[in-house]
């Protein structure tokens, strides 16, 4: 086996594995932005879904149930980061850093006892000998519910907040509330619901994280993938079609720089971690030389301004 | 990160309070980590319990999460507040905090996991768990058909590349021809990169994975579901991973605290770097796994008895770096200083130190 071949067998597959959870949380994120509020509690999130969804699995035997626990644990935490920025008007970055720590001391808490459970999760959806095909056996064969789930919410998301009226809605709050209160809009439930949304979809992440990606519970698992969900966010340029694209190359790089080292590449280890952030700050770079400064919705500014 | 500590030095003084009524028997522990990790943490906790245990009348606070920062230093003063008159500050950064605080608190005793330096109530205590290491090397270099290991670990320091070696050295005295792959994963807890790592090294034909990260759990149960095995490190989870667990080396520090506490509280104590190993039975080579044939086994322990007796040494010549060039000649021991700062890999390894 040549050092290509190492690379190459599996990399697609291990790519689009380490992407998965963070792509749940990405589209989230993109969502809840578009409406003008930033989460940075999405961390917190992360942890509290894929408790939940492990708690859940490990009790009743059933990956299914776990996915539903931990999208549900997700948006019960982001309803304190509603509360906070939407009910009392407080600073979103003050609120969301409150909604990480909340999340991280829960979990923590909470999911003592589930260290070392072992689990029953899901199966490859296909068939076994799927692997043998050329070129693509392997990806196909590695598929699980939770990859294909994170690969089918992209263009839902994307076709729904750019083809629909509510869609349409969504992002008149994210530019303007004033006018899109002015167009009959209700700016403050509009908010609350992407936010709730983006906490579901961070849950959902978590719990992909820890019931099939993983299968495993660990305090504080997610290791700084919400933070660079949220930093993604701006790769992706708000558009929910780029959010894939976006986790791929950070899921991508990051798989890429385990597999080098098996593949005795011979480059540093630290060079090699660096990896996944230069990649998506090349992007960034590249993606602004290029024009187009202004995807950002506008009531976003005024976030960052005030 | 501030208000992460914040929150942190909240919940050490509450935990601390609630443990309440000062008494010379109190002893605190800190950890860096969750107590309950499986792992490293969970090793210095279970000593903690068996003193708790062994020594009628004592009462133990500890504290987790506390990172290496001024704030160890705070809770460290906390707990000598609330009683507490022996102090286990079982993480490395911790040294220069536990140093500090011992000129201030001439009265209480310290002690240090794995520091160099000593001060008048400051000692240290550490094991060399190379030698257990090298004996799940073994059952590595005997289980695996692909002749392929791989080893996963966090940061290339030293006790880490001591590992990586010992466990190499161990496998090639089975079958010569082993490589290990070395993963390094840039964190001490980070189990999705842990899982990837793994599943890298078995689509590359890796069959047997050793670790050094702060859990073996997450590498233990991806092995398990993939079929293939591991030699385990700190705390034996044999139990999460039944058939992928060979072995492993785990600490075993509850006789080493029971010996200090119980110096400690005759005022016979003298500060000093104690140090254990599998000799002494501060580490531990955990049972055997059902891969582990009766054959293996038998070799294995009589490696180990050979250990034990003084009449084999792991660090000791001939030992040749990956690129061929010599270490050490046959017969020779391993200078200590080139044991403690080790930087390079054998003969073998896969991978770079840098």
């Amino acid at each position: 086996m040549t050092a290509f071949d190492i690379v190459t067998s599996g990399f697609l597959i291990s790519a689009l594995r380490s992407a998965t959870p963070l792509t749940f949380a990405l589209v989230g994120e993109t969502l809840t932005q578009r409406t003008g509020v930033i989460n940075l509690g999405l961390e917190g999130q992360l942890l509290v879904g894929a408790m939940c969804a492990y708690a859940m699995t490990a009790a009743w035997g059933n990956p299914w149930l776990g996915l539903v626990a931990g999208a549900i644990a997700g948006m019960a935490l982001s309803a304190v980061h509603a509360a906070l920025v939407v009910g009392t008007r407080a600073n979103q970055f003050a609120s969301g850093l409150a909604v990480w720590m909340l999340g991280f001391g829960l979990s923590a808490y909470y999911g003592s006892s589930l260290v070392g459970r072992k689990i029953e999760s899901f199966e490859s959806i296909v068939p076994k000998s799927v692997a043998d095909l050329p070129v693509l056996g392997s990806v196909i064969a590695g598929l699980t519910p939770t990859v294909v789930l994170a690969v089918l919410i992209v263009p839902v998301s994307a076709l729904w907040l750019w083809r629909t009226r509510t869609g349409l809605r969504w992002r008149a709050v994210g530019e303007s509330p004033e006018d899109a209160r002015a167009a009959g809009a209700n700016p403050s439930l509009i908010r609350i619901q992407a936010i709730l949304l983006g906490g579901l979809l961070s849950g959902l992440g978590g719990a992909a994280l820890s019931v099939d990606y993983t299968r495993t519970w660990a305090e504080g698992m997610s290791a700084g993938r919400g933070l660079v969900a949220v930093g993604l966010v701006i790769v992706a340029r708000w558009n929910p079609w780029w959010t894939f694209p976006a986790a791929l190359l950070f899921g991508g790089a990051e798989a890429l720089s385990l597999r080098l080292q098996t593949a005795d590449a011979n480059v540093s280890a630290h060079l090699l971690h660096c990896l996944p952030y230069v990649a998506s700050l090349a992007i960034l770079t590249l993606t602004y030389v290029r024009g187009r400064v202004s995807s950002a919705p506008a009531g976003l500014r005024a976030v960052m301004d005030r | 990160m501030k208000l992460r500590n914040m929150l942190r030095s909240l919940v050490a003084t509450v935990a601390i309070a609630a443990a309440g009524a000062s008494s010379a028997q109190t002893i605190g522990y800190i950890y860096v980590g969750p107590e309950k990790d499986y792992g490293y943490n969970t090793s210095h906790d279970l000593g903690r319990q068996f003193v708790e245990k062994s020594i009628a009348g004592t009462k133990t606070l500890h504290v987790e999460n506390i990172p290496e920062t001024a704030e160890v230093s705070r809770v460290m003063e906390r707990m000598i507040k609330s009683g507490a008159s022996i102090v286990f500050a079982t993480s490395y950064g911790y040294l220069d905090y536990a140093i500090e605080l011992g000129k201030k608190y001439p009265k209480v005793a310290f002690m240090h996991a794995g520091g160099l330096k000593l001060g008048d109530n400051v000692g240290t205590y550490w094991a060399n768990s190379d030698d257990a290491i090298y004996l799940g090397g073994m059952a590595a270099g005997a289980v695996s058909k692909s002749g392929k290991l791989g080893f996963i670990a966090a940061f290339p320091i030293p006790q880490v590349v001591r590992s990586i070696n010992a466990f190499t050295l161990g496998a090639q005295a089975v079958n010569p021809k082993v490589t290990t792959t070395v993963v390094w994963t840039g964190g001490w807890l980070d189990p999705a990169k842990e899982a990837e790592a793994a599943n890298s090294l078995i689509d590359a034909g890796v069959d047997v994975i050793g670790e050094q990260v702060d859990s073996p759990i997450t590498i233990a149960q991806t092995a398990e579901k993939r079929g293939i095995y591991v030699v385990g490190k700190d705390v034996d989870v044999a139990k999460f991973a039944p058939k992928a667990v060979l072995t492993g080396a785990s600490w075993n520090w509850g006789p080493t605290m029971v010996k200090v506490v119980k110096e400690i509280q005759a005022g016979t104590w003298k500060p000093s770097h104690i140090r254990g190993d599998l000799k002494d039975g501060t580490v531990v080579l955990d049972p055997f796994g059902p891969a582990v044939t009766d054959t293996v086994r038998k070799s294995i322990l009589a490696r180990k008895a050979d250990i034990l007796a003084d009449k084999f040494e792991v660090w000791s010549g001939p030992l040749t770096r990956q690129n061929g060039a010599e270490i050490l000649p046959a017969g020779k021991a391993m200078p200590m200083e080139m044991l403690e700062s080790m930087d390079f890999f054998v003969k073998g390894v896969i991978g770079t130190v840098k």
